[in-house]
């Protein structure tokens, strides 16, 4: 017997836990989906300040959905949704909240979906210039699969839970087979919950999110929200010092977009509507630097400007910045009459296409230019331009533009945009409908445009092998995105270099697939790589090892901190295109020449270089946050927000069916009764109950009698 | 349903002792002191148990070994209980206005040990109270719900324990029958005390060395 307790107490203490541990088990690797607020509406989701409980029920198709809605008796529930089905089941959650508490999307790759876009039907349609068709409410959309969630108020807490947390989801199947199955009868009975707590400070709108941002002086000053934004990137080709006449060049503007965004904090890999863009305008930029040296600046009249516009997807932040500093005349650094752009050309969302294209040679790519175009020379002599330097183009002109940064500038400067005085084209990779079925979503990863990094080393004077001889010696083939997107950056920088010159490009500098593919490793799959690393500010110590090894977040984010992206993108193209200076980094501190800065970066070889270069950054924060007493409701710009939150967190556990609660309090009620009724008997029949002298105490067995007869009070 | 919980388990565990209070003790202010007293000196032993534990580190996850100590020091304390009471007898009598205080020698047995399992109990119990506020209950990794009424009840088994423990332990000191009674007693106690602690003395140990070593 003696043996047997030791044992037991043994065994117990072997396995023994804080008892909230074996309560609750936290669900990790979650990313949870949160609010952002505009001038008039507030968009995302918020659990309760406690966090939302719900019953778990997993869905495996839409009459699960339905029966939560209509028939459920245990309610609220938790929905456990894969990516598959969760477009339908969102919509049946969102008409009936009452018995919703939450939804987890789970991504199960075997059963991967065809579509996943959380944007709406017509992205950023109210800050879309004044031809344009799309509306959400009409069959002509562009964003087709779009759920258009991003922008819409929803009532429960959503959280993400990506294919590498599938354990996590097991461990709530399991959890939900023990005690959820029996669907009938579940009132009443102990069930198996999850409890989200994605609690946002702001709410209704940022005109009063700000306000009470800026406004509990008296109280501790918190912060609700934050303005959305962050760096535009822009690079021109030849220097255009404020004080020359030079500046006036007339300038042929090329931009693309650099970020990305999703419905949930953390996850926006944008590869497919974004970042293939970003690439190609990178390698572009490249190519095009080493076609025309800068000394040559001299002996043309035409300039290139590259931009990169940051915070695209939350209505033109960059671009709209952009368009309403040249209507005042105070971007960039030396000012830019809107009149002196010859041409803009957008390269746009071309990556899409790929998804179809995996396996072939094709990436069909679309011009999309005003109605104005068929009399303005401008545009199509561009594009017969692209068509002789071999990129093959599908010419299409419309006022019905899809979503890109030429809306901003065909709204904030439309005397300009309108008539043609400054021609635009834009360059996609679909028409009527997007071909990228995962804009702007967490699921818009690189296996959408069958991408694999190579891991080729880069010469220590910053060489890249050439797209020829990676063909030819069977590194890469022909369909590869890497390939693909190397030719139409060496086709693109050809046409600029006629544009530029007026002359077809002869020699033989191409775009590097190889640069391709160590770009795209770096903006798609880690920022443990070889060109942010190079790129990188030389003042942090430690190697690659060090960084990150996730993707860098392409969503914008807020204002006042500054993301891995543009400076990563603003970095490579100084040092692609910049002129390396023999300084070492004290002398690299000295004034640059006019028209140029200097950045310290840390070089192929990792020793620290000097590197002079015309690219610079410029604010991307809406003017709606520049403008004193801006009207938040007049929709002329962007006022996109982000709420403030203080923890994100998942757990699973059983919530009590109420039996245990019952019992405690009837039996905690009956015995304090009766424990009141005998020590008050006791107490006023002491002199017969209990023995006077104490002495003669006599301990029984029987403790309990034993307190009867010796306890005198 | 789960702040119910936490209410009806609370009442279960601590509304009997509540009610022996109000009704025996509270209405003399010499029983407060004596039992206020009874119940630090449980909190000396639990501290004094839970440094041999910390102190002794390769035997930090065998609980087994903090909880004898803790029974061995809960016992000397109450022996020492004993002794102050004796030594304090007198003085107590000249500053109470009931004049009879200690002329019932199981009286003062009586407030002590309500002291020291009242202490116990609220040690034993209050890591649990704090988890059966909710949203959940054990059954995640095995456990069913009726664990904390359970804990309750146990804790109010305690507590009363702990008032006859004191009052068989005095009883037996006072009339020096060492032999029979108090090893019976010390044997309950340590028997009693093992099965009760396996559920709750990893809690406290925990707790009680998590607030060391904050400090």
């Amino acid at each position: 017997m003696k043996y047997y307790l030791l044992l037991s107490i043994f065994g117990v203490f072997a396995n023994c836990e804080r008892l909230h541990e074996q309560i609750y088990s936290s669900i990790k690797g979650g990313a949870a989906c949160f609010r952002r607020l505009n001038g008039t509406h507030q968009a995302g989701c918020s659990s309760s300040d406690k966090g939302a409980v719900g019953v778990v029920q997993m869905i495996s198709d839409i009459t699960d959905a339905q029966w939560i809605a209509f028939n459920s008796s245990a309610g609220p529930y938790m929905a456990i949704v894969n990516t598959d089905i969760f477009k339908d089941v969102i919509e049946v959650l969102m008409g009936h909240p009452e018995n919703v508490a939450g939804v987890v999307i789970f991504n199960n790759v075997t059963d991967s979906t065809f579509s996943f876009t959380q944007e709406s039907r017509c992205p950023n349609e109210y800050s879309s210039g004044f031809e344009n068709q799309c509306s959400s409410s009409s069959s002509f959309v562009w964003n087709d699969q779009g759920t258009g969630l991003l922008r819409r108020n929803i009532p429960f807490p959503i959280f993400y839970l990506p294919d590498s947390k599938m354990d996590q989801i097991e461990k709530i199947q399991e959890c939900y087979l023990k005690f959820n199955l029996d669907k009938t009868n579940q009132k009443g009975r102990p069930l198996c919950s999850v409890q989200l707590n994605s609690f946002m400070f702001a709410a209704v709108n940022s005109e009063v999110c700000l306000r009470r941002s800026a406004t509990s002086a008296l109280l501790s000053p918190t912060k609700v929200c934050d303005p959305l934004g962050d760096n535009n990137v822009y690079y021109s080709l030849f220097p255009r010092p404020k004080e020359k006449e030079t500046a006036n060049k007339s300038i042929i503007l090329v931009t693309a977009r650099i970020d990305s965004a999703s419905l949930f904090d953390g996850l926006s890999p944008g590869t497919a509507s974004s970042v293939v863009g970003t690439v190609t305008f990178l390698t572009a930029a490249a190519t095009l630097a080493k076609m025309i040296p800068v000394t040559e600046a001299n002996l043309y009249d035409n300039n290139v400007l590259w931009t990169l516009f940051n915070g695209e997807a939350f209505d033109y932040i960059g671009s709209q910045r952009v368009a309403y500093d040249l209507k005042k005349g105070s971007w960039p650094y030396a000012p830019l009459k809107p009149s002196n752009i010859r041409l803009h050309v957008e390269i746009g969302q071309i990556g899409g296409a790929m998804t179809v294209h995996k396996n072939d040679n094709l990436w069909p790519l679309n011009v999309y230019a005003p109605n104005y175009s068929v009399y303005n020379t401008e545009v199509s002599e561009f594009v017969s331009m692209m068509l002789n330097n071999t990129m093959a183009v599908n010419y299409i002109v419309s006022d019905n533009l899809p979503p890109s940064s030429l809306h901003s500038f065909r709204k904030i400067l439309k005397n300009v945009t309108s008539s043609g005085d400054l021609p635009e084209l834009l360059i996609v990779d679909h028409d009527e409908i997007f071909t990228n079925l995962f804009y702007n979503s967490a699921l818009d990863q690189s296996d959408k445009i069958g991408y694999f990094y190579h891991n080729i080393s880069i010469g220590s004077d910053g060489t890249f092998l050439t797209t020829a001889e990676l063909l030819l010696n069977g590194t890469m083939e022909e369909f590869e995105p890497q390939v693909k997107i190397s030719r139409v950056a060496t086709a693109f920088a050809k046409t600029l270099y006629q544009k530029v010159t007026g002359k077809a490009y002869y020699g033989n500098i191409t775009a590097s697939a190889h640069l391709v593919d160590e770009i795209l490793y770096c903006l798609l799959m880690s920022q443990a790589c070889r060109l942010l690393y190079a790129v990188d500010f030389a003042q942090s110590e430690g190697g690659e090892e060090k960084m990150p090894t996730r993707a860098p977040p392409l969503y914008v984010g807020v204002a006042p901190v500054e993301n891995t992206a543009p400076t990563f993108a603003g970095h490579l193209l100084a040092l692609l295109t910049g002129q390396q200076l023999n300084l070492n980094k004290t002398g690299c501190d000295a004034p640059p020449q006019p028209g140029y800065s200097k950045y310290w970066l840390r070089g192929w070889n990792h020793t620290g270089v000097c590197i002079q270069t015309t690219m610079n950054f410029s604010q991307a924060l809406s003017p709606a946050f520049v403008i004193t007493d801006y009207d938040m409701k007049s929709g002329d710009y962007s006022t996109w927000t982000e709420s403030v939150w203080q923890t994100m967190w998942a757990r699973v556990f059983v919530s009590a069916g109420g039996g245990g609660a019952t019992v405690a309090v009837i039996s905690g009620c009956i015995v304090t009764v009766v424990a009141a009724l005998l020590t008050y008997w006791l107490k006023r029949h002491a002199a017969i109950a209990f023995a006077k002298a104490p002495a003669a105490v006599v301990v029984n067995e029987d403790a309990a009698s034993g307190i009867l007869r010796t306890v005198n009070c | 349903m789960t702040l119910a919980e936490f209410f009806g388990c609370s009442l279960l565990a601590f509304g009997t002792p509540l009610v022996m209070f109000a009704l025996t003790i509270a209405n003399d202010p010499v029983r407060i002191i004596i039992m206020i007293v009874a119940a630090f000196g449980w909190l000396l032993s639990f501290l004094l148990s839970s440094l041999i534990w910390y102190a002794v580190v390769p035997l930090r996850s065998y609980l087994a070994f903090g909880m004898v100590f803790a029974i061995i020091f809960q016992e000397l304390f109450r022996y020492g209980m004993y002794l102050l009471l004796r030594r304090t007898e007198a003085g107590l009598k000249e500053i109470s206005e009931n004049q009879d205080i200690g002329s019932n020698k199981m009286e003062m047995a009586y407030v002590s040990g309500l002291g020291f399992g009242t202490m116990s109990g609220a040690f034993a119990l209050v890591n649990v109270l704090a988890d059966s506020a909710g949203p959940g209950t054990l059954g995640l990794q095995g456990g069913t719900e009726y664990f904390f009424v359970t804990s309750a009840a146990m804790t109010l088994c305690m507590i009363l324990l702990n008032t006859f423990w004191s009052v068989i332990f005095f009883s037996g000191l006072d009339d020096k029958k060492y032999s029979k009674d108090p090893e019976k007693k010390l044997h309950n106690s340590s028997s009693y005390n093992c099965l009760r602690m396996i559920n709750f003395v990893p809690n406290h140990l925990q707790e009680l060395s998590k607030i060391h070593l904050n400090q």
